[in-house]
């Protein structure tokens, strides 16, 4: 077997995306407007592992301070346009992303030629001002297009991620054990009754699967105890008293393994409540042919649990290392591995019955995708973020923002700083710049107009504050304002390529479906190390 | 940072400074806009206005390894105003790296990563210098590491960041003015940690040894009698059949025709005993035991620890104290905490490690008791009795190691008494630890 070249060069990322996961990543079209620096480290991270092209639209000029902040232009690239500048830097990092670029002031095409944008599988804003980009997230939404908002300024960073929905079957738990210890199904106790634990001589005892072992003790409990399992304390150390009389010496590790999880055998396994808040979606009861494959799937799931899977999802099939020899191992692997077919034929049964009554032919969902969901029921995943209509106008986070604010080593003070930003740039055609802060011992006191800038900006936040009906301006505030001044509007290397890696992440995590992405904001504090999630 | 002493005798790149502001004028305003400027948060010893000074003409600033985080902060550094780097690496470039390590081109696979990298900087940031040492740390000496204000860490190796931990600690030698600030990043997958390490000061790499996720092992007797993970099967062919059958060959894991190899022998082992899922990226991964790495979270690690070696030398803000955990496979998180320095810690600590073991344990036991401790995690401890100085068991040199091996059956109760003090050392570690012994 000879491993090709892509594989190898792409070995490190595969093993945590996989091929479907590659594949995903390299058919997507990602837009970036504006390639500034945190733009162009975003692109970065995302040539590097492969996607399939990249957009850069982009209307400015280089100019000085670009190639001071971004490696992805040089001295000669002053006075070039800055989106064909830095596609053919970017280009040079992966030739299997396919690199364009779009000379056009990107709000100009906002506000003349929306549609432009539709091409995309996804957008990313970098240094976009607030009338534009609310006219671009209300194209996108519609579309269902995924946006990410991304601002730097200074030592902070902020993104948002708009989209209506976004679903994921590999979300990548860490541990996907279901073994059904208080439910066997009817195989497994079978093969749990060939086993009869006094005939068999010490090395095989010391063999026996832990599951064999605990499974054998709850029947034994079960018949002493109405059929329940031990529930309270009291009883699961009582079992446990019960396991250990079995045990012929100390050496017994899977005796050891069988005690240490009595208390996943005790819980009951039932579908999980988030999924169940997933099966109680609209999508899932009204299923049309605008469906999604993953609607389609959850419902033949929903469907399925209600009937012959008895009130439990179809049995992921995965069986952990456990102290066995290679026979009963494999035996008992192979009992779990079974059921799952089964489990996923009946799913698939029931999917194809439905796309049937959708008019849709029976391959137009891939046995591997049902296969997948399958196995990942008990962790898929819906996100519905807000749009940034409700959260700029119609719907903002008033209460929450209020409340958050109240704490000074909060982040949130970041986003209440750069809303007000864009309202100051709104009125002034730019962004806040000046050395607003001094010393009270300090012999030079700042220029009136440097004062002037520190009370506009505060206007502004006051504004946003009152409008939010927050009503205690909290102290702490005035030092941002401060800082938002002094860093004006700069954009330091070490900032960008911080956000330029976390804001690549999610989009590969969108792009791919696979994984969690946050919602729905993430911003960074370069002042103290630190970072936070909101939901705006 | 006060403690930091400014060399003032560092050969300046100046012509290429000003060649470049000519050419390329307002280069640096996103930085000066910071530096030039009073802030709320900044450090109180911050004077604005000193940023060429401090920052472009006088840091000098060494980076160890040239990999997925090293490009990163090559990268960072020269746009941050640095302006005299060096990189130490030990490593060639390899297919495998191109998918983030950015400075990188195919048809630099085989060379040395210090150099490409070094070269790759300054044609693109005409304005530093980047020298580059192509070899181990452990052939630079006391005085190298002096002569850096900063040493930022991006290795993948565990065993030279404990290396150059302890050895930056034990420059101090009590005097503060040889303090060298280390900050360290490391990734893993969606994971990583940025933190800023002053020796003697803060907790060091070694007080955190404990927080390593440890390595998966697998157990001899399982692998050569009860297989039942594919794991085992490639574990099978690469530690039990490989000597057997290809003694007269060192087995190389880069050598695909080895790793060929090895996958055919796992895969008949696992057709024997009915196990699935031996696959050759499996057999590369389990016998070059290889952690995923990908691009964003390089970025987002390097960047950190760049963000915080900008802060340390400017005092344009506070710097992290001291560690900075990022998490991004569920939603995207960072934890900031103060990491503890531990009292008994073997490299910073000034406080003896007391031990509890039985009377029964063998000289032996006791020696892969130690090697197996989380927080100690010795590679190859040689033992002497502290008092005495007897020695107990010595690993090296041959003659020692022949002398004292029959120790090794001994009881350690024959040779150390109740509450006696043992010193323990490591040839792969500038580290000597003191441990008291008590039997239970
Ligand atoms: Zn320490």
């Amino acid at each position: 077997m000879i491993i090709d070249k892509k594989t190898q060069k792409y070995d490190r990322q595969l093993r945590l995306w996989q091929a479907s996961g590659q594949t995903a990543l390299e058919t997507a079209k990602v837009c970036l407007i504006n390639g500034t620096a945190t733009g162009c480290e975003i692109l970065k991270d995302l040539v590097l592992p492969g996607i399939g092209s990249f957009t850069v639209v982009d209307g400015k000029i280089v100019e000085g301070s670009d190639v001071g902040n971004t490696f992805f232009l040089v001295s000669d690239s002053i006075g070039t346009n800055r989106a064909q500048a830095v596609t053919e830097f970017l280009q040079e990092l992966n030739e299997d992303a396919k690199g364009f670029h779009f000379s056009e002031d990107p709000v100009a095409l906002i506000e003349n030629q929306p549609e432009y944008f539709l091409q995309f599988s996804i957008v990313i804003t970098t240094d976009l001002p607030e009338k534009p980009l609310l006219k671009l997230a209300d194209t996108l939404w519609n579309a269902k297009i995924p946006l990410v908002i991304v601002r730097t300024i200074g030592f902070i960073g902020y993104f948002r991620i708009v989209l209506p929905e976004h679903t994921v079957v590999e979300t990548h738990p860490e541990n996907v054990i279901d073994l059904r210890l208080d439910v066997p199904f009817p195989a497994l106790e079978q093969y749990v009754n060939t086993f009869n634990f006094e005939t068999l001589d010490s090395m095989d005892h010391a063999h026996v699967p832990y599951v064999v072992i605990l499974l054998k003790y709850l029947k034994q409990w079960k018949q002493d105890h109405d059929g329940k399992l031990p529930s309270t304390s009291a009883e699961r150390n009582e079992f446990k008293q019960l396991v250990q009389s079995g045990r012929r010496n100390v050496d017994e590790e899977n005796f050891d393994e069988a005690l240490a999880s009595v208390w996943k055998a005790c819980a009951a396994t039932k579908v999980p409540h988030h999924v169940e808040e997933i099966f109680k979606n609209s999508s899932c009861d009204s299923i049309t042919i605008e469906s999604s494959n993953f609607w389609i799937i959850a419902r033949a799931v929903r469907d399925f649990v209600s009937n012959e899977g008895l009130g439990l999802l179809p049995l992921a099939g995965n069986v952990p290392d456990m102290k066995a020899d290679t026979s009963n191992y494999v035996a008992m692997q192979n009992i779990y591995r079974q059921k799952a077919k089964e489990d996923i034929s009946a799913v698939r049964t029931r999917v194809h019955d439905i796309l049937n009554s959708i008019g849709r032919p029976a391959e137009f969902i891939s046995d591997d995708e049902i296969d997948s969901f399958c196995k990942h029921a008990s962790f898929i995943q819906v996100i519905r973020y807000r749009s940034l209509q409700e959260e700029y106008i119609t719907e903002p986070k008033k209460l929450d923002i209020g409340r958050w604010l109240q704490d000074p080593q909060a982040n949130i003070v970041h986003y209440v700083l750069i809303r007000a930003m864009d309202r100051f740039y709104e009125s002034h055609n730019r962004y806040p710049d000046a050395a607003t802060y001094f010393l009270e011992d300090d012999t030079e006191e700042v220029s009136e107009e440097a004062k002037n800038e520190f009370n506009t900006l505060k206007t502004y936040v006051d504004n946003l504050l009152r409008e939010w009906e927050i009503t205690n301006y909290p102290e702490h505030l005035d030092n941002h304002i401060h800082e938002i001044c002094r860093a004006g509007s700069s954009e330091l290397a070490n900032i960008a390529s911080l956000l330029g890696g976390m804001v690549s992440q999610e989009v590969i995590k969108l792009v791919t479906k696979q994984y969690i992405p946050m919602n729905n904001t993430v911003i960074f504090d370069g002042v103290r190390s630190t970072s936070s999630s909101y939901i705006l | 940072m006060a403690e930091i002493q400014m060399q003032t005798d560092v050969p300046t790149p100046q012509d290429g400074l000003e060649q470049t502001n000519k050419k390329c004028p307002d280069r640096w305003s996103h930085l000066y806009k910071i530096l030039d400027r009073r802030g709320p948060f900044a450090d109180p010893s911050f004077t604005p206005g000193h940023g060429e000074e401090i920052l472009l003409n006088t840091c000098k600033v060494l980076v160890i390894g040239a990999g997925g985080l090293g490009c990163e902060i090559l990268k960072n550094l020269a746009l941050s105003g640095f302006k005299n780097i060096e990189v130490i690496d030990m490593d060639t470039i390899d297919l495998s790296n191109l998918n983030r390590q950015f400075l990188f081109r195919p048809s630099d696979v085989g060379k040395p990563k210090a150099k490409v990298a070094a070269e790759f900087i300054m044609k693109r940031a005409t304005d530093v210098k980047v020298t580059y040492y192509h070899g181990k740390i452990q052939d630079k000496d006391d005085d190298y590491y002096l002569g850096y204000q900063l040493i930022i860490c991006g290795l993948d190796s565990v065993d030279a960041r404990r290396w150059i931990n302890a050895t930056l600690v034990n420059l101090v030698d009590g005097e503060p003015e040889r303090i060298r600030v280390l900050v360290d990043g490391g990734t893993e997958g969606f994971k990583g940690q940025a933190r800023v390490i002053i020796p003697t000061i803060t907790s060091c790499y070694e007080c955190s040894l404990d927080m390593l996720s440890k390595q998966r092992t697998f157990p001899i007797c399982t692998i050569a009698n009860t297989p039942r993970l594919p794991e085992h099967c490639i574990e099978w062919a690469s530690v039990i059949q490989w000597p057997k059958e290809r003694s007269d060959i060192k087995m190389d894991t880069d050598e695909p025709t080895h790793i060929q190899w090895l996958y055919e022998t796992a895969l008949k082992r696992a057709k024997e005993f009915n196990i699935t899922g031996v696959t050759y990226s499996l057999t590369q991964g389990v016998v070059k035991n290889i952690i995923p790495a990908i691009a964003s979270t390089n970025a987002i690690i390097a960047a950190s620890c760049c963000n915080e070696a900008f802060k340390l030398i400017t005092n344009a803000q506070p710097y992290l104290n001291n560690y900075m955990m990022y998490t991004g496979n569920e939603g995207l998180y960072t934890y900031t905490f103060e990491h503890q320095k531990k009292p008994d810690c073997p490299v910073c600590g000034n406080e003896r490690v007391s031990m509890e073991v039985s009377k029964e344990i063998t000289v032996e036991d006791f020696i892969e008791y130690l090697q197996e401790k989380q927080d100690i995690q010795l590679k190859k401890p040689s033992l002497s009795h502290a008092n005495t100085n007897e020695k107990i068991y010595w690993q090296s040199p041959p003659f020692f190691e022949q002398k004292t091996r029959p120790n090794l059956e001994k009881k350690l109760i024959e040779m150390v008494k109740q509450d006696d003090e043992i010193t323990v050392t490591d040839t792969t570690l500038p580290i000597s630890l003191q441990i008291v012994i008590s039997y239970i």
